[in-house]
């Protein structure tokens, strides 16, 4: 024991030195703290300690650290992996000795977890050309997965049926809840328990707290003339405003009981099936679409939330988007024409110039006219810099080559080149159709017809 | 979490700390960890020993290091699957923390929204099971399989195998500790057995110094209280009563609700409850005739001997279900409710034990469309867990769970607790809950299946 104890003390003052060693104070002797967990001995500086933020349970040791070692009743094993984490931000490896499980309950004795989410689901870490399926989450009982919500950091809410199953950040644990829906059709993560849920079938949104079992903090009605339950088509958010699509109209919710309604004088009937609140330009996109005798035809309107008009207006009439999307980093709107199943897209900067042909088709422009209706049933989501676009049960990567500049068009913006890329490795092609596309964490959350379960695509270097 | 902040902090005094050498290796913890294992554990005892230098215990240290991280932070880490449970149980019984390791091993609350198939219990011959009872509500169960009773505890382990006098048994109840009371279609008598030391302790027969006839009674149903058993007798010309047995003596105390079996009111009851709120005793009994299903349920107070309540069905005219008799009916003990499964539409039904009135039942149906059109299934079983309703109809088995809807009374909804491809196993025969497990058992299917809720994702790496 002796020894032991020797060589962890030697094995701690060098990582301070080399943490340190750019410095031209030396590490000071007062600054060095020493703490005996479950019987080990480890020294670190305050400084490293401080690191971990003022509410865990390091900064206090720091503190106290002029009271001489401290003893901590712990395991020493999971304290030597939390404190690497303290001083070099990621986790040794000898941390896949134990299970991810261990390390996040003694991050939460320590209080530290956040820095174990930064450490292993950062969305900084996403990787769109390195994902990979990696994991199946089951659903227990029978129904299949109807919506999926998602948190910055990775935390995954799926609905099935009338329940939710809510997946941690590091898809360990889950826990499920019964919701009053029969079937939830839109679903948004508010906060890492709150969701704000709808259903074409259901009357008002409710605001649920998962970690009260389903608890309805809020149901949120739109107060229209009839009276009549209006149900809800689609939500979305901004950093602080709340939008929902209520049959045919939206109104965003600023704070819980104020209010303002948007759209209530629309001539076209279609309600919002998608919304998309774009950052750059302070404005909400929603698009519907329908079909009747003449085709699908649909629109997409933006928002200006502040003024309540609308600021664009896309009209369609000629392969009416099957699914649309909007990615702010790219400053463009991309859709899947529902005839063609070609991916499309329109240029943001170019949408307030004069022009009725916006749209760019990115594959055959010749199957506009398609009567096959191949681009029924797909997805389309941005993240990143990249859009994903599911066909059937593939998904392409859609991403922008960065050519050289010179290459103009009359407009003056330089012409755009998008290449695509199928995801995912021969084996993983060809399973049933993807029903939803979520990104959280650095993860993709894929979701399939009749299967009751979540893929989860992710980097392969990454992960514990 | 504030507490155990504030525990460890302070303890840097050298007074509270404790160093032990358990089989050369050193550990240094403190007295309350030690203690938080219990009072009479020999952790504590060790503890409070008078000595600065480590204290030297002769057990194996990689154990130790598992059993020392529960008692530090209240689960078990993942170094503990290198041992199973039985060493770990062993070594925990040795430290005195057993209670300590049973509560971190033990599934999570059953919720039938999110259960999951885990296992099957397979007793080694003649695995086809008759009958089960998982009442000692620590997750253990008893099971009867041809002759033969198996006890496997609280970790499913099995624990003993008793051969019985009987040649099939098709009720048990574990009603003792160790005892367990059982009976059987083809023999006559209610039969204890202690499965810890394979005993026959005895039998009780239902006879009637004053009518010779009662005579070779069989039971059909058992169920107790802390001091009573609670078994039905049936004699071959269908007269039939309850018994209750004193559990201390397993002699008979007294005889209740005594019928004479002519017709299908009063039959004797296949399914017995009691109710600890007020005492009484719930019996239900079904049979198939030529005109369909009927059946009772009746309440009887075990005092007096007398009938509280009873409904017959089918009803007479103004039973709002003419004719769609119930498959089979339980009671939730804790909502104070009794619920029951028709046998023709397949509706569940439930009516409040504390307004027992001519026709007490509310149909409950399910606002998905989808779920909502059930069918009949005459074999249909019911059972109330936890405030769940459990119902299996053929081979799939279903939840009526209630939402929460933040006000008391929340609607009933109908999920599936299984997949479909588990519904193909066998037509369900019994369901029933113990601690936080549910155990099916299928129609000539060998073994029983063990159903259980988790907090682990159980993501699958591909």
């Amino acid at each position: 024991m002796p020894t032991f104890t020797t060589t962890t003390i030697m094995s701690s003052q060098n990582n301070n030195l080399n943490l340190h060693q750019f410095k031209i104070n030396p590490t000071t002797q007062s600054n060095i703290v020493t703490i005996n967990v479950g019987g080990q001995i480890f020294q670190t500086t305050e400084e490293t300690l401080t690191l971990a933020g003022p509410k865990s349970l390091f900064s206090q040791l720091s503190e106290l650290s002029q009271l001489g070692p401290h003893f901590i009743d712990r395991d020493p094993e999971l304290f030597s992996i939390l404190l690497s984490l303290l001083r070099t931000g990621s986790l040794p490896s000898k941390a896949k000795s134990f299970d991810l499980q261990d390390l996040i309950e003694e991050s939460k004795f320590y209080k530290i977890e956040s820095l174990l989410v930064n450490s292993l689901s950062n969305p900084s870490q996403f990787d769109s050309f390195n994902l990979e399926k990696t994991l199946i989450l089951p659903l227990n009982s029978r129904d299949t997965a109807s919506a999926v919500a998602t948190t910055p950091f990775g935390i995954l809410h799926v609905s099935h049926g009338s329940k939710i199953t809510s997946f941690d950040w590091s898809l360990q644990n889950k826990s499920t809840t019964l919701t009053q829906f029969t079937a939830i059709d839109s679903m948004l993560a508010i906060s890492p328990n709150l969701v704000a849920v709808g259903a074409t079938d259901f009357s008002g949104l409710q605001i649920l707290d998962l970690q009260k079992k389903g608890f309805v903090l809020e149901t949120l009605n739109w107060e229209n003339v009839t009276k009549s339950g209006s149900t809800v088509q689609a939500i979305g958010s901004s950093n602080d405003l709340l939008f929902t699509s209520f049959e045919s109209n939206f109104f965003p919710v600023t704070e819980i009981g104020h209010y303002e309604i948007f759209g209530a004088d629309l001539d076209s009937a279609i309600p919002a099936t998608k919304l998309k609140w774009v950052e750059s330009y302070n404005v909400v996109m929603a698009s519907g679409s329908h079909s009747g005798p003449s085709g699908v035809l649909g629109n997409v309107k933006f928002w200006d939330v502040r003024s309540g008009n609308v600021v664009w207006e896309f009209k369609e009439k000629v392969d009416c988007f099957s699914d649309i999307t909007v990615s702010d980093n790219l400053s463009s709107i991309f859709k899947v024409g529902v005839n063609s199943g070609e991916v499309f897209y329109a240029d943001l900067r170019k949408l307030g110039s004069e022009g009725n042909d916006s749209w760019v088709c990115l594959g055959d422009k010749r199957k506009v006219g398609n009567v096959k209706k191949e681009g029924v049933g797909c997805k389309i989501e941005a993240h990143g810099n990249q859009v994903f676009c599911s066909k059937g049960g593939n998904i392409e990567l859609w991403s922008e080559v960065v050519m050289d500049s010179s290459r103009k068009r009359e407009e003056g913006l330089p012409e755009r080149v998008f290449r695509k890329n199928w995801m995912g490795r021969v084996k993983d092609m060809e399973g049933s159709r993807v029903t939803n596309l979520a990104f959280g964490g650095n993860k993709m959350f894929v979701t399939r017809k009749d299967r009751q379960s979540v893929e989860v695509w992710q980097s392969s270097g990454r992960g514990f | 979490m504030e507490n155990e902040i504030s525990n460890s902090i302070p303890n840097s005094l050298s007074s509270d700390r404790v160093k032990l050498n358990v089989g050369g290796k050193l550990f240094e913890t403190t007295i309350s960890t030690l203690q938080s294992g219990g009072p009479d554990s020999l952790l504590s005892t060790l503890s409070t020993l008078p000595s600065h230098d480590p204290i030297f215990v002769d057990r194996d240290p990689e154990i130790f290091s598992v059993l020392l991280f529960l008692l530090r932070s209240n689960h078990l880490p993942s170094t503990a699957r290198r041992f199973s449970k039985q060493e770990l149980d062993d070594e925990a019984l040795y430290y005195g923390i057993d209670s300590r390791l049973r509560l971190a091993i033990a599934p999570p609350p059953l919720s039938g929204i999110d259960a999951s198939f885990v296992s099957t219990i397979f007793p080694a011959s003649d695995g086809v099971v008759s009958s089960f009872n998982a009442a000692a509500d620590d997750g253990s169960v008893c099971v009867a399989h041809g002759g033969q009773i198996s006890f496997y505890d609280h970790n499913l382990t099995h624990v003993s195998t008793v051969r019985t006098h009987l040649e099939e048994i098709t009720s048990i109840r574990h009603v003792c500790p160790d005892l367990a009371a059982i009976g059987s279609d083809s023999t006559a008598g209610l039969h204890f057995y202690d499965f810890s030391s394979a005993r026959y302790l005895g039998s009780t027969h239902w006879t009637d110094s004053s009518d010779p006839r009662i005579y070779k009674a069989r039971v059909s149903s058992i169920a107790d209280s802390p001091s009573q058993i609670f078994a039905t007798f049936d004699c071959p010309h269908r007269e039939n009563c309850i018994l209750l047995i004193d559990k201390s003596t397993l002699q008979i105390s007294s005889e209740i609700g005594r019928q004479s079996g002519s017709s299908s009111k009063n039959t004797a009851p296949g399914k017995l409850t009691w109710l600890p709120e007020t005492g009484a005793i719930i019996g239900s009994a079904v049979t198939s005739g030529a005109f369909g299903y009927s059946g009772y349920i009746r309440m009887w107070d075990p005092r007096s001997g007398e009938v509280i309540w009873e409904t017959n069905e089918p009803g007479s005219g103004r039973s709002s279900r003419f004719g769609d008799s119930f498959a089979d009916a339980d009671v939730d003990v804790g909502g104070f409710t009794l619920f029951k499964v028709c046998s023709k539409s397949g509706d569940l039904a439930v009516a409040d034990l504390r307004n027992l009135v001519d026709d007490p039942w509310v149909y409950i149906k399910d606002k998905n469309p989808s779920m909502s059109f059930i069918g009949g299934a005459s074999s249909s079983v019911l059972h109330c867990y936890k405030s769940q309703v459990f119902v299996g109809r053929d081979g799939s088995l279903e939840v009526w769970s209630k939402e929460n809807n933040g006000a008391d009374e929340g609607l009933y909804r109908r999920n599936f607790v299984d997949k479909v491809e588990d519904s193909t196993r066998g037509v369900i025969r019994k369901i029933e809950g113990g601690g936080d497990r549910l155990f099916v058992s299928r129609e000539d299917a060998e073994g029983i299946e063990v159903w259980e809720s988790s907090y682990s994702s159980g993501a699958i790496l591909v």
